[in-house]
Order: structure tokens, then C-alpha cells, then sequence
């Protein structure tokens, strides 16, 4: 591998010093001039009518600015399929749903405000199971879809089937097959800078809203259609990004709560704040999509697979965000993770009275990886095969397309294993059932943008002033993964400029290009690329600039020093060559001759040339800047979900050692080793920041994190008794990050924000059962189902 | 609602707030003084994000009474860089060793920090552990925070 | 609404005088930890709050024959305290995993107290130590054994104007050592799932002196455990011993752990049953510990 100056570095978070000053500005500190605060009333039920709604005595509460029920906004259907209006009318389907709003000058007001709302509700029985719901006379969630037409059941209108190569004949010629029911429920994303926005509409209904997306020019896009529908269609909206204080998956979608706020800024004329609380994190935000898979696998003598069918069943709650769409993101490692010739794969999102699900981190990779990577052990014990062995047998590899069409082109899943195997010691630990185990688990994961929208492209402008500083105008957002850091230092490396020339300007609209938005783990690779391709034309650019300049510059100087000095010797300088720019280099931001780059006179600062060449006079001023738009060469997925849809993939291995304690069933973590397939680091410690973060958030997911529905109401809505892992819960993890190139990305490198939390359940799973024989397949595995399978298996010997 | 003067030390500083009494500390350096590194997180004491230092204590700003801030020195993240804008030890560890990351629990665990630095300037990881055990992070699994901490006691030795 | 005056009293007649003024219609707050809670969920305020924060004459750990643990004393305190780590150590154990350090830096363990959570990490270390509790009002000053003071979830039997003083401690006699565990889902910032505490006393031959179980989140209240503690004294320890003790204390005789919302009953039986014997061995090394200082 190159070195380089610095791509590969550890690079500080210079560029991000208001964090630890406390001068960053989130959401909650945004504060405008006459700013109102606005507050939403929520259902008491979980499927009701109302009755009647009666905000006479809200509307008369000094310091209230309006009060919005459904009856007061044009009822618009929003959403994914559009499924829900705004403010509901006449009838609510889940505890979450927003039933009036109100914007006050304080937010003690608005509160108080929602108090004196008086709603009547005349409560109807709920459906909470969606095997329930899924039954032939279950009652209908929606009586009609968007398009007004009458619903036959709560099956939503999803085409989510996979099928490839022949699974009927592939299980016929299997040595060996098993079967498994695997289920995941509700978690919470947990960031810990709360949602909110703040809308304002100027004059003539023109909106700025500022807020936290991760999809500036979707949201745009979303406020757009929802602007048409309501008689401001062609207004202009300008979406802006404060600092954000975490996403996780929760800033994909443009939420009830956003167009809520626009409604009350335009019926107050005033900029409105809503800013949720804790507990609307819990009970007002939509999770990660819950999950049941049957799911069957073969192999052949061997070992290897042979086919893979995965029939899967997602609550999808009473209206329709993200999480309907994960089963697009699940056909990934249910097709491709490892290599099976014969796949089928089918979802049924079905509707009920529980809360609704958005992305989370891995969006359904988490989900469906558990349940292959669960089945992939028990077919391993199946065919007698040690598991590592059984991963090893059936990698992926280098230049392989799988059955969804995917193109395979760098892959370090085998170094990712191996590097597993040993560091946790795989072949001394395994098979001992004596209460220490070890397992693991992988992952497939795209890492070169996702094609799912049409266009899957950023546009980047970057401009460089007479002194030398760079700016960076980029369409993408930013939720703490350190992206200013690694664009610094890639533009850095490629400019020839430092990392602290450069200054970013991201996430609006009115300045900056489109971007499909920081998703998909695709930020680094795309707008890395498109940063590179903007680079090279502004080094050209500067260069010519420098071979014009430096010239009179050096004759300048000469003159001047000669004047000062008559026993002054002028230097022979080659005068010609300096005028080519091919023999002119840059690095940290000083030109200088490529065949003599110390002598003195023949190098100056770029600002020195800069500040020369702009402005220069009539006729002859220019500026130095590029403007790309990249659109990797990738496909959307074709009606059979097949298409390449990102440039090139993640791949990673996680293994864990655990112990578990039989009379509490409690799992302690002993050791944890994440390798990760990267392609190139630009930045190591970042990227182990990356991992970390995501081992964590697994952890919790395979451990102790799960939100407690009874009967559509969230019931544990606080940290209090919605356990996210503290720093006391110390799990001892060490990131390995396997660099093998990616010819594609920006100096190697692939995506990883995501891969990192996907194994981490079944590599748990998968430790606890070669720990104590004990395999469960619903997660999250508390202590209380470790000891009721413990006691099933052991029955009264489990408390010896 | 009753308004109370409540006088103090903020950051070195004597300050006197006019606050309705009502409010707490987090409110009255959010609302009153515009010091917004103190962040609410969750309202109730179970994340930390608030988290300031009372006579050199860690406290949730979120649950503590304004009235009881009379007399006593207020330390917040804003107070923390030297008036000449160098950085205290703990701030620059955390950006070299990207102890932050989305930055909204930075505050407080920089705080949290501070206060056992000032304590047990050589601390164990399982001291470490122990006092940011009431700061929440989801984004950066705490390694690195750890080791900015660690790294900070060790900048702070070599002064 | 909230809407309250907040008043500082220096000294206990002052506390006497302002409850007399505002009578029911006051509520006592110490650290806050859990008043500035109830306040900000309920939406709704007593019309006053009396601060007990600026008594500092409340605020002592001491050895005066028996202990005196003054009311305002925070759990940092007492988790900071040498003398609270080696002769009550389960009290160090339990002050020392309530909420996290910035909530043990202002919480006192009056409030813990007083608060009477059926949870309440002090209350079942202070509950084997036979405590008694004093409570004093304009009235005068009465004292309560800790056994008694607990009626229900968040149910004592202090008056509305009654404050809790002091907190006694009687010095255990013999080779005396104790222990709490703290059942939770995670190493921070929990409620317990189960509360186990258990003080032990061992002659030279290892034959059980003095046994005390308690437990928490088990009943409605704290509760001590006295058929397992009678079963145990005057035997010789041992392994089997401590298991039956076990398997007794998590009879229904004994405790009735219900399902909630953060646990199911079955299971918090059975930790009651496993947990006894290894809490037991650690109060058995705490005893040991101390010889060896």
C-alpha cells in the first residue's frame, strides 16, 4: 500500500472543536427571534374513534398561538404509502398517534395547553399479534389504502419475493438440512440529542426548516409533495442541518412530528420549535422494524450450502415508515451472505395497532442476519462440521456475482474469519459446553453507495480563496461518524493542501448540490469520489495557475533582493520549466519544482500564487473551483430484486467468547474481536470508533435492549428500564481492520458504519449455545430465557 | 410565579440569576446565561448529558433545585478552555482520540471527567469506567472515551 | 401545574415552623433525586417544598458506641466512607449502586429512606443491621425500628410532619461481616430486579452465630427473612446449608416476588433461592477481611 501524507493518519477531530466547548449548536439550542414552542397531544388508545375533540379552552390559555386538529389542516396522506395523515381524524390506530398540536411562546405553555384539550374517544379492540392480524376475519387495521380503494386484509401491498435457482431440487440433493423459527423485536435507536425542527415560512410562504436529516434533498423532496398537496405547491423550501446529535436511522424519513411543525409555523406566521422529550423518543419515534423468519438451510456432504428459504413476518405496525422497506436490504445477506445457489426469500409486512418502525443501523441486515447466521451453526452441528469451518467452507470471494445479482469485486471475508478464529483463540476455546464458549458470525453489507433511489449520486463543489483556504460545499449530512475529518483528509491528500486549509459547509439545500443523503454506509465512498474528482480539476487548475504566476513571482523577488543587496548573485532558474505544469508539485499546500523541491526560490505557499492569479485585473480574473456530480455506475433492483446495487460490499467477521452463569443465566462477554473488510482506512481510529459504537449497540441488542409493548403502549419509555449498555458494561473488544484495497473507492476505502453492529447478535447467540448447549432464538436473550431453556434442558440439576 | 435572585459563582465568575424559582440549574445556565453545552437529554437524571460540577461534585443539572445553587461554584463545559481559547487537557484528548463523535454526551462526560481528574489524576480504566458509569453514549461504545480520559491524566502528569 | 415556594430552613425549628404553616400542603426534598422526578412527571407540584440540603448539622457518620448515620448524609458519603466499607459493608454496597455518582453526590440516604421504593438499595443492608430510625417533629422525637417503618410501595409510617433524623446502627457483636447484591440487566444506573443482603456472623468452628437475611423487590416492602435466619443459626456453615436456606427463603413463606413490568415473578424466585448462598459467602470473606486489617 502507497503511504500517503494523510489518508491512512489518525487524523484529529480538529474540525469539530465546538463538541468538547459546548459551543455546537443542536437542535435544542437553536433559537430564533420570536420563536414558538410547539407540543403534540397523543392518543390514550390504541385503535379508538374520536368522538369529539374540544380545544376551546386550549385556544384561550394566554400564550397560546394555535391550536391544530385534524379537522383544522387539509387532511393529506403522507408517508412511505401514504398511509397516515398528519393530525388524525375521526379515528386513531396506535398509541402514537397525534390527535392536535399546539404552538406557545413557552414551552410550560404549550404543555399546559395540551392539558385543557379535551378528546373523547370511543375505544375499539386492538390487534397486536401480527399472526393474529394476518388471519382471514382478523379486523381490518385500514378499511382503506391511500388511493381510497377498500383493503381485504392487513397485508400490506409489498412485492417483497426473492426466488433463484431451483429450491425444491436443492433440497432433495441436500445431505443435510434444518429448520428454525428466529425472531427480533422493537429497540429504540437511543440517540441521545432528542428529535426536533424548527419551520419558517418568510412573506411569501417560502419555508426554511432547519432540522437534523440525514437526507437534506429527500426531505426537500418530501416537503415538496406534501406543499403541492396543500396549495403551496412551487413554494420554495430550503432544509438546513444544525449539528446533529446522533441518527442510528432515525433521520431517514421526513416524521408526523416535522409536518406538524410546518403546519403550526404557517398558521402562526412565526418560527416554531418542536423539540422532543425522552420519553417521545421512546413511545413517539418509530424503531427498529421487529422480525419473525422461518428459515431453512441445506448442504451437500461437503458442507456446502446448497439452498436458503427464508420466509419472514414484520409487524409493521399501524402506518408505514422504513421498516417496511427493510426486506430490501434483507434479501442481501439472505441471498448473498455466503455463497447458496438456491435462495427464496419472502416478507409479509402486516398491519396492527402497534407502533410503527423507521431504519435503524443496519436497516434489516440485523434482523435477517441473526436468523441466517443462526441457521448457518445448527446446519454446521448438522453436517458435523466445526461452524468457522463450515463460514470458511462457503466464503464469499473476489469476482463473484451472488443469486440477487450482486457483484462481488474486493472481499476479505476468509482473512476476516481467520483473523477471528485466531485472536479469539477459536480452536483451544470451542466445544467445551462448560459454561465458556466462543462463536461468530458475518456479515455482507453494501459499502460503495445503494442504489435506491434513482440516482444513488452526490455533488460536491470546492472552491479555494486568494489565502488559500478550501471549501467544501457538499450535499451529505453529517451524525457524529466524523465525515468532516475524512473528507478533510482525503481533499487534503489530493489537493496537496492540510486537512486544516479545508472548511465545510454541508447539509443546505440553497448551496449545495444533490446528494441521495448519508445512508447505506455510503458517505465516505461516494462523496469521497466525488471530492477526488472535484480535487483533480482543482489541482490542474491551481497548477496552470502556478506555472503562469511563479515566474513573475521569482522575478519579482530577485528584482527586489538585487535592489537591496548590489553584491546579490541572482540563482540560475530555468525559467521554462517552471512555466510547464507538469513539473510543479504540491503538498500541504506549497508548490514547487518537482526536479528541485528544497531549493527556496523555485516553492512558495499556494496562497502566495493565489492571491497573485485571482483577481488579477480586467479580462483576467478567475477562480479556482470544481463542481462534480458522481453517480457510480451502479443498478436499481430490477421487479425480481436483482440488480448490483452498490458499487462493492463489506464484509466482516465477529467472534465472541462468553461465559454464562447456569443458576442466573446471565452472559457475561469475555472477549469480542470485530474484523472488518474496509478496503482502506483512511482514518483508523475513526473507523474503530465506528466499529466500537456498533458492537456496542449490537451487544445491547442481543442483550438487554428491547422496547416493552403490552398491548401498543410502550411501557418502558425511559433509560430507567429501557437498558442501553453504560460504560461499566465493559465489553472487552478489539477491531481489526482488514485493508486489502477496493480499486472503486476513494483511496481504497469502503463503507462502515453499519457492518459493524450486524454480527453481533448471532456471534452471541452462537457462544452461548457453545458455552452451555443452549440455543436461543429470539432475541433479546435476557437471563430469564437463558434459564427457562437451561431448566427445560437440565430440568431440577439446573439450580446444582 | 415567583422570581428569585440567586447568586453564585459561574465559571469563576460571581453571577446573580433572576430565574422563577420553579426552574432548575440546567434551565436557568440554558435559558438564563445561554450556556447551552449542558444538554437535556433525558429531564430526569438517567443519562447525564446535564451533567455540571458543584463544588468540584458531578451533578445532574436537571434535577437540581436553582435555589440550592446559592453560594456554591458552577463549573460548566463552557468554563473549562482557558480564557486564552487553549484547550484543558480532557477537551483536547477527546479530539484526538475521537472521544466524541456526534458530541451530545460530551459535555457531560468531559464534566464527569474533570471531576475525577481533579481527584485521582493517575485513575484505573475501572475508575474511568466507574465515573462516566452515569454518562449515557450510544455512538461510541466508551473505548475511546476511556482512552481519551486515560490520555488526558497522562498530559495533565507530563505538565 | 407547577408552581411551588422553595424554602431553606437552617435548623430543625425552622423545618418544624414551615410545616406548621403550610401543613399538608408541603413536601420535604433533600437531594432532589427523587422529588425533582415525581414533579416533573406528574406535571403537579406541592405548593411548597421545605429543603433539608443546608441542614448540616444531619450530616455524620460516627462511632459512638453504635452508629449514627446522619439522615442528610449523601450515598457518596457513605460510599467514600472507610468505615462504612469494612463495618457495614453492605451498606457500602448498596449506597455505593444507587442511580450513578452525580445523583449519589446530592442523594441522602434519608431520602432513600423515606422514599421507601420497594427497591430501595439501602433498605435491606440497613434492615439485617436492625437500624432504628429517628424521627422527630414539633411534637417531639420518636424512634422506629427499620423493621417497622415500612408499611407498603412508598408507605412508611412517618407523619407528613415528621423528619427522619439519624439513622442508628447497632454494632454487631462477634466476627460480623455482611453483603449486598444488587440483581440488575446492566453494571449501571439500574434499579434492582431482586435485592439480597445478608450479615453473618461465624464462631472459630465455623458454626453460624448470628445470621440476618433481607431482601428487596421480593414483597411490597423490605422484608427480613426470620425462618431462614432461625434455620441457619447454630449450624455449622456449608454449602448444602446455605442452599437450603435458600430454597426456604424463596418459599412462598417466606417472600411473594411478583411479575412487573421489569421482572417475572418466577424468576426473581429463583434468584432469592441461588443468590442467598453466594451472598452469604461474601458477607462470611467481609467478616474475614476485617481480621485481617
Amino acid at each position: 500500500m502507497t503511504k500517503h501524507r494523510y489518508v491512512g493518519q489518525n487524523y484529529p477531530r480538529t474540525h469539530e472543536t465546538e463538541k468538547v466547548t459546548g459551543k455546537a449548536v443542536y437542535i435544542d439550542d437553536l433559537k430564533l427571534p420570536g420563536m414558538l414552542y410547539g407540543k403534540i397531544l397523543y392518543s390514550s388508545y390504541a385503535n379508538a374513534k374520536i368522538k369529539r375533540i374540544d380545544t376551546s379552552r386550549a385556544k384561550e390559555l394566554p400564550g397560546v398561538r394555535a391550536v391544530l386538529t385534524g379537522e383544522d389542516i387539509p387532511e393529506v396522506r403522507v408517508g412511505f404509502i401514504k398511509d397516515q395523515t398528519v393530525l388524525k381524524k375521526g379515528r386513531v390506530r396506535q398509541f402514537r398517534d397525534e390527535v392536535a398540536a399546539v404552538a406557545a411562546i413557552t414551552p410550560d405553555i404549550a404543555q399546559a395547553a395540551l392539558d385543557l384539550i379535551e378528546v373523547e374517544y370511543e375505544e375499539l379492540p386492538g390487534l397486536f399479534d401480527p399472526y393474529e392480524a394476518l388471519q382471514k376475519d382478523a379486523p381490518l387495521v385500514h378499511e382503506i389504502d391511500a388511493r381510497g380503494r377498500p383493503m381485504r386484509s392487513n397485508i400490506l401491498p409489498l412485492p417483497w419475493q426473492f426466488s433463484a435457482g431451483d429450491i425444491e431440487k436443492a433440497r432433495q440433493e441436500s445431505a443435510f438440512t434444518v429448520k428454525d423459527r428466529v425472531s427480533t423485536t422493537w429497540v429504540n435507536q437511543c440517540c441521545m440529542g432528542p428529535s426536533g425542527c424548527v419551520a419558517e415560512f418568510d412573506t411569501h410562504n417560502n419555508l426554511t426548516f432547519y432540522s437534523q436529516t440525514n437526507v437534506v434533498f429527500g426531505a426537500k423532496q418530501r416537503i415538496a409533495d406534501y406543499f403541492a398537496k396543500i396549495g403551496l405547491g412551487g413554494k420554495k423550501i430550503r432544509v438546513r442541518n444544525t449539528v446533529v446529535g446522533g441518527s442510528f436511522g432515525t433521520k431517514l424519513d421526513t416524521d408526523i412530528y416535522e409536518f406538524i411543525c410546518i403546519q403550526l409555523a404557517l398558521k402562526t406566521r412565526k418560527p416554531v420549535k418542536i423539540l422532543f422529550t425522552r420519553e417521545e423518543e421512546f413511545k413517539a419515534l418509530p424503531p427498529r422494524q421487529p422480525a419473525v423468519f422461518d428459515i431453512e438451510q441445506g448442504c451437500d456432504e461437503s458442507g456446502r450450502l446448497t439452498f436458503r428459504h427464508v420466509e419472514a413476518v414484520l409487524d409493521n405496525g399501524a402506518y408505514t415508515s422504513w421498516g417496511a422497506t427493510t426486506p430490501s436490504v434483507m434479501m442481501m445477506p439472505i441471498s448473498s451472505l455466503y455463497r447458496v445457489p438456491n435462495v427464496f426469500f419472502k416478507a409479509t409486512c402486516v398491519y396492527t395497532n402497534n407502533i410503527y418502525a423507521q431504519a435503524m443501523r443496519g436497516y434489516g441486515n440485523p434482523q435477517a442476519t441473526f436468523a441466517v447466521e443462526t441457521s448457518m451453526d445448527r446446519l454446521a452441528e448438522a453436517a458435523g462440521i466445526d461452524p468457522a469451518e463450515f463460514r470458511y467452507i462457503n466464503r464469499n470471494q473476489s469476482n463473484e456475482q451472488t443469486p440477487m445479482n450482486l457483484k462481488i469485486t474486493t472481499c476479505g471475508l476468509a482473512e476476516c474469519i481467520q483473523e477471528v478464529k485466531k485472536k479469539i483463540a477459536w480452536d483451544q476455546k470451542r466445544g467445551k459446553q462448560n459454561g465458556r464458549g466462543v462463536g461468530m458470525a458475518s456479515l455482507i453489507h453494501v459499502a460503495g453507495g445503494a442504489r435506491v433511489y434513482k440516482s444513488d449520486g452526490h455533488g460536491i463543489r470546492i472552491k479555494v480563496d486568494d489565502e488559500g483556504h478550501v471549501d467544501v460545499i457538499s450535499g451529505g449530512t453529517d451524525q457524529g461518524q466524523g465525515s468532516f475529518t475524512v473528507l478533510a483528509q482525503i481533499i487534503a491528500e489530493a489537493l496537496g493542501f492540510r486537512p486544516e486549509d479545508i472548511s465545510f459547509n454541508i447539509a443546505d439545500t440553497a448551496l449545495a448540490l444533490w446528494d441521495a443523503g448519508t445512508h447505506a454506509s455510503r458517505h465516505t465512498f461516494i462523496a469521497g469520489n466525488a471530492a477526488l474528482k472535484a480535487c483533480q480539476k482543482v489541482r490542474r487548475q491551481i497548477m496552470e495557475m502556478a506555472a503562469k504566476q511563479m515566474p513573475k513571482l521569482i522575478q519579482m523577488t530577485i528584482k527586489r533582493q538585487s535592489r537591496k543587496d548590489p553584491d546579490f548573485q541572482p540563482p540560475d532558474i530555468d525559467f521554462s520549466l517552471l512555466s510547464d505544469p507538469n513539473n510543479l508539485d504540491i503538498q500541504e499546500r506549497r508548490i514547487f519544482l518537482k526536479s528541485d523541491p528544497d531549493n527556496p526560490y523555485c516553492s512558495m505557499d499556494a496562497s502566495t500564487v493565489l492571491r497573485q492569479g485571482l483577481h488579477v485585473g480586467t479580462g483576467e480574473s478567475q477562480t479556482i473551483m470544481a463542481e462534480v456530480f458522481y453517480d457510480p455506475p451502479t443498478e436499481m433492483l430490477d421487479r425480481q430484486f436483482k440488480g448490483n446495487y452498490s458499487m462493492t460490499y463489506a464484509f466482516g467477521t465477529t467472534g465472541v467468547e462468553v461465559e454464562v452463569d447456569k443458576q442466573t443465566g446471565e452472559v457475561s462477554i469475555l472477549n469480542m474481536v470485530a474484523a472488518h473488510d474496509v478496503g482502506k482506512a483512511i482514518n483508523p481510529t475513526l473507523i474503530k470508533g465506528q466499529i466500537y459504537g456498533a458492537v456496542y449497540t449490537g451487544s445491547g441488542y442481543a442483550l438487554t435492549e428491547e422496547i416493552k409493548l403490552q398491548k401498543g403502549k410502550v411501557m418502558n419509555p425511559n433509560f430507567r428500564d429501557y437498558k442501553i449498555l453504560t460504560a461499566k458494561d465493559d465489553i472487552p473488544i478489539e477491531a481489526v481492520i482488514v485493508e486489502l484495497g477496493d480499486a472503486d473507492g476513494p483511496y481504497g476505502a469502503k463503507g462502515i458504519g453499519e457492518p459493524g453492529l450486524v454480527p453481533t447478535a448471532p456471534a452471541i447467540a452462537n457462544a452461548i449455545y457453545d458455552a452451555i448447549g443452549v440455543r436461543i432464538t429470539e432475541l433479546p436473550i435476557t437471563p430469564e430465557k437463558v434459564l427457562d431453556a437451561i431448566k427445560t434442558k437440565e430440568g431440577d440439576a439446573w439450580c446444582e | 410565579m415567583n422570581n428569585i435572585d440567586v447568586k453564585f459563582n459561574l465559571n469563576g465568575e460571581p453571577v446573580t440569576a433572576v430565574v422563577p424559582v420553579t426552574w432548575t440549574l440546567l434551565r436557568t445556565l440554558r435559558e438564563y446565561f445561554e450556556l447551552t453545552g449542558a444538554k437535556e437529554g433525558c429531564g430526569v437524571g438517567e443519562c447525564g448529558a446535564c451533567t455540571v460540577l458543584i463544588d468540584g461534585e458531578s451533578v445532574n443539572a436537571c434535577l437540581y433545585p436553582v435555589p440550592e445553587i446559592e453560594g456554591k461554584n458552577v463549573q460548566t463545559i463552557e468554563g473549562l478552555a482557558h480564557p486564552d481559547g487553549t484547550l484543558d487537557p480532557i477537551q483536547q484528548a477527546f479530539i484526538e482520540n475521537n472521544g466524541v463523535q456526534c458530541g451530545y454526551c460530551t459535555s457531560g462526560m468531559i464534566m464527569s471527567a474533570k471531576a475525577l481528574l481533579e481527584k485521582n489524576p493517575q485513575p484505573a480504566e475501572s475508575d474511568i469506567r466507574n465515573a462516566i458509569s452515569g454518562n449515557i453514549c450510544r455512538c461510541t461504545g466508551y473505548v475511546q472515551i476511556v482512552e481519551s480520559i486515560a490520555m488526558a491524566a497522562n498530559m495533565q502528569e507530563e505538565k | 401545574m407547577i408552581n411551588y415556594t422553595y424554602h431553606k430552613p437552617a435548623d430543625l425549628a425552622e423545618v418544624f415552623g414551615l410545616l406548621e404553616q403550610h401543613g399538608a400542603k408541603a413536601e420535604l426534598i433533600a437531594g432532589g433525586t427523587d422529588v425533582m422526578v415525581y414533579i416533573k412527571q406528574s406535571n403537579h407540584s406541592a405548593e411548597a417544598l421545605i429543603s433539608l440540603r443546608n441542614l448540616d448539622d444531619l450530616c455524620y457518620i460516627q462511632d459512638n458506641g453504635d452508629y449514627h448515620i446522619g439522615a442528610l448524609t449523601t450515598h457518596r458519603m457513605l460510599e467514600q466512607s472507610d468505615l462504612i466499607q469494612t463495618e457495614l459493608t453492605a451498606l457500602y454496597q448498596g449506597a455505593s449502586q444507587v442511580g450513578s455518582i452525580q445523583v449519589r453526590n446530592v442523594a441522602t440516604l434519608g431520602g432513600n429512606i423515606c422514599n421507601a421504593a420497594p427497591s430501595a438499595d439501602t433498605a435491606a443492608p440497613l434492615m439485617i443491621m436492625d437500624a432504628r430510625l429517628v424521627l422527630q417533629s414539633s411534637r417531639g422525637e420518636r424512634e422506629v425500628a427499620i423493621q417497622d417503618f415500612f408499611v407498603g410501595p412508598s408507605e412508611t409510617v412517618k407523619e407528613w410532619d415528621e423528619i427522619l433524623t439519624d439513622i442508628i446502627v447497632p454494632k454487631p457483636k462477634g466476627n460480623f461481616g455482611s453483603a449486598y447484591h444488587k440483581h440488575s440487566r446492566r453494571k449501571a444506573m439500574n434499579l434492582p430486579i431482586i435485592g439480597v443482603a445478608i450479615g453473618l456472623s461465624l464462631s472459630a468452628e465455623s458454626v453460624i452465630d448470628d445470621a440476618r437475611i433481607a431482601l428487596t423487590v421480593a414483597a411490597p416492602t423490605p422484608i427480613r427473612v426470620p425462618l431462614a435466619e432461625e434455620y441457619l443459626i447454630g449450624k455449622t456453615l456449608s454449602d448444602d446449608l446455605l442452599k437450603e436456606a435458600g430454597e426456604m427463603a424463596s418459599s412462598p413463606e417466606c417472600c411473594s416476588p411478583r411479575d412487573s413490568l421489569r421482572c417475572e415473578g418466577w424468576y426473581r424466585e429463583d434468584m432469592v433461592r441461588i443468590l442467598i448462598p453466594r451472598v452469604a459467602k461474601e458477607a462470611v470473606a467481609n467478616a474475614n477481611k476485617k481480621d485481617i486489617q
